[in-house]
């Protein structure tokens, strides 16, 4: 759906000539659109504001609001010391987890795109990680590398890397960098698939007219291949950052039996405000300030990317 | 559809009372009022794998006994228990019956009934005084206590053997130097949950060994010099490397579990432990014994969950009370207390499980439990800050610092 703007540019002016008449078929497209509108009035729209409307709020901590709080709970927020380890643990998550998934895919997605035998098969296979559940892929691994039971562990100790079980999901940096091998393991099915799709699109004569000129694979990597690809990798990599800068369950998982805050990021933070002090009124402020980052991220990407800009 | 079952049943309850009436039968009075059924919602906690078919066992008894009345029996693990009953709160669909821990801030919020509202007067004085003085908050009674626990120190007597320890500790020091023998061997000596699911549980143990506590229903104190020194035992156990691998990210219940298949020295574990290695594994040769302390003095946690009933729209005392006085008489009380593994809080259950000898070593440390301080409003706000911050002993931070860390919260709770 984020294709769209992409899609839906060229052709500038005469689009002007039937704006106007949209406009004037507005009544009568309503009863069309009406139960769209509705649809995200109440589940994008009406969630969204009674977020805000909250974080405004005292609420106690049986859910009970008990009136007006100002700014005080933002204010909380933004005192508090927890907030700039949480920050920062987003940061390098979001980048990691997306500039690995990126490298990946291209390079994935560039093996997938040349005729091979058996590509179908390992085409299929490379959606397996998509098609199964979130929730469930991280628990294997969690388990798997559990210091008691896990059978990885087991492994790693059985060949000899280890010399005893180690808790790789209960201590903080080894636990992050795991939660990251699988988000970039459960991210690369999108991602290869739209820029394989942005591969299939890039014209042959192209090509042909590079290989005539006598440009190298890398130059006509760089400068035919990437360039056309720019549609397709704009929008994998702003869905991707979306997705994995909101992204829960992963994180809870694997993170989850780490005490503190060391391990957390915006989103495990937000949960555990949550479940553990049980502030509604401070877990929708931090909601919000969630809300407002990923707004300046994605405006700041449109405005230096310029996905959108014609070639 | 929920909306379509309860009208049909109002139909059928309604046709059922016009048949009885027509036959002349009066009955008893609530069976033939026209309002027809009640519907009461049930929330729980998983105690055990059985929890669920025992409840249900209970429920189906009592709407044998009570045509009018049906209960929406929901069971949640503790891990998310609150967080479900806070979401329904929220949305002012709490449950008639709540089974949890912590209950001050909701009756202080008004949100509860009280328990002469909600029990019998027969029911009410049961209870053992004890109990029932801790369901308290200023001078009114709440919630009706359900069941009591302790904790015992379980120890695997091969491993003792092997470690060349005599009996079970008795000091922390003597704890000290068994868990050190046995790590010695190859197996850890003591095993330390300090991850979310119950580090508030062994924090108290340990503190209460030292003659600590939490505080009372005006003040939470966590930071003070017992605790700290307590805090400060514990950090010298795991920098010594005498208990399981990440302490500060292990939970309870698959750490027990652990302890069952005989790779832990020592545990602190529940009456249901002796259930649970019963059931999974018979040949484990352990014992049981007091929890060691600082001076040899016994000391333990005490827990003691409770009933409660919120107040939704329309009355639904009557029918609350009718549940309550069913489920608390000793024929239905002392099955579910037993086979749940607890013990009981009424004195008329107490009576009838004296004679059960793998719940005597608990019985005899329950005088000297100290329990949560649940009737603090603060209460639920400090066990959280435990849950999420306490382990961080596990993970290198300073005990003073950790202590530093929940109380601020407790503090800010309590203003």
């Amino acid at each position: 759906m984020s294709a769209q703007p992409v899609l839906a540019n060229p052709a500038a002016s005469p689009g002007r000539k039937r704006r106007r008449q949209n406009s004037d078929g507005l009544p009568a497209a309503l009863p069309w659109i009406g139960p769209v509108l509705l649809l995200i009035f109440a589940i994008v729209i009406f969630p969204a504001g009674f977020m805000i409307y909250n974080s405004t709020r005292e609420i106690s901590q049986s859910g009970i609001d008990q009136g007006s709080a100002g700014f005080a709970n933002f204010a909380d927020v933004f005192t508090d010391p927890n907030l700039p380890r949480v920050l920062l643990n987003t940061v390098v998550w979001v980048v990691v987890v997306v500039s690995l998934t990126v490298l990946i895919s291209l390079a994935l997605a560039q093996f997938l795109n040349k005729p091979f035998p058996g590509r179908t098969l390992v085409r299929m296979a490379v959606v397996v990680p998509w098609a199964a559940s979130v929730v469930m892929t991280t628990t294997v691994f969690y388990y798997g590398l559990d210091s008691n039971y896990g059978i990885m562990n087991a492994f790693l100790v059985d060949i000899g890397i280890l010399d005893s079980p180690y808790g790789f999901t209960k201590n903080v940096i080894p636990a992050l960098g795991l939660a990251i091998i699988v988000a970039v393991f459960v991210s690369i099915p999108f991602t290869a698939y739209t820029l394989l799709a942005g591969l299939q699109a890039v014209p042959e004569d192209a090509l042909e007219a590079a290989k005539m000129d006598g440009a190298g694979r890398f130059r006509t990597y760089f400068s035919i291949v990437l360039p056309q690809l720019r549609g397709a990798l704009a929008v994998a990599v702003l869905i991707n950052i979306i997705n994995v800068f909101n992204n829960l369950p992963i994180l809870r998982i694997i993170t989850g039996s780490i005490p503190g805050y060391q391990a957390d990021t915006l989103m495990t933070y937000i949960f555990k405000v949550l479940q553990f002090d049980r502030r509604v009124d401070i877990a929708s402020a931090l909601s919000v300030l969630n809300f407002a980052i990923v707004i300046v991220i994605v405006a700041a990407y449109v405005k230096i990317v310029k996905p959108m800009k014609e070639l | 559809m929920k909306k379509s079952i309860r009208t049909g049943m109002v139909a059928s309850v309604a046709v059922a009372g016009l048949m009885l009436s027509s036959c002349g039968f009066g009955g008893g009075d609530s069976g033939g009022e026209e309002e027809g059924s009640t519907s009461l919602d049930l929330l729980v906690p998983s105690y055990s794998d059985g929890s669920r078919a025992l409840w249900e066992g209970v429920i189906e008894e009592f709407e044998a006994a009570n045509e009018d009345i049906s209960i929406n029996l929901q069971v949640e693990s503790w891990e998310n228990l609150e967080s479900v009953l806070n979401t329904q709160i929220q949305a002012g669909e709490a449950p008639d019956i709540y089974n949890g821990g912590a209950f001050s801030a909701f009756a202080t919020e008004g949100l509860l009934y009280t328990a002469e509202e909600i029990a019998s007067p027969e029911t009410i004085a049961d209870f053992q005084e004890s109990f029932a003085a801790n369901e308290q908050v200023d001078g009114t009674q709440y919630a009706l206590p359900l069941l009591a626990s302790a904790r015992a120190l379980f120890y695997n007597e091969d491993l003792f053997e092997e470690a060349g320890v005599d009996g079970p500790p008795t000091t922390w020091d003597e704890l000290y130097d068994a868990a050190a023998a046995i790590t010695e061997t190859g197996t850890p000596g003591y095993g330390m949950p300090l991850g979310s699911e119950e580090a508030q549980g062994e924090a108290l143990i340990w503190m209460a060994g030292n003659g600590g506590g939490f505080g009372d229903e005006s003040e939470i104190t966590v930071n003070t010099p017992e605790n700290l020194e307590a805090a400060e035992f514990m950090k010298r156990m795991i920098d010594d490397g005498l208990t399981q691998a990440d302490p500060g990210a292990t939970q309870r219940t698959p750490m027990i579990n652990v302890f069952i298949q005989g790779q832990i020295g020592m545990v602190y574990g529940l009456p249901q432990t002796v259930g649970q290695i019963e059931a999974e594994n018979p040949e484990l040769n352990y014992g049981l014994a007091n929890i060691p302390t600082a001076s040899g003095e016994p000391a333990t946690l005490g827990v003691a969950d409770r009933l409660m009933s919120f107040k939704n729209d329309g009355d639904k005392a009557e029918a609350v009370t009718a549940f309550m006085d069913f489920f608390f008489a000793p024929e239905n009380y002392v099955e579910w207390v037993s086979t749940e593994g607890f013990l009981p809080t009424t004195i008329s259950g107490a009576e009838e499980m004296s004679g059960d000898e793998t719940l005597a070593p608990f019985l005899e440390m329950l005088p000297s439990a100290v329990f949560y301080p649940t009737s603090n409003p603060a209460w639920n706000a400090t066990d959280g800050a435990f849950k999420s911050l306490f382990g961080q002993l596990g993970q290198g931070m300073e005990p003073a610092e950790v202590l530093e860390q929940i109380q601020a919260e407790a503090d800010e709770a309590a203003e």
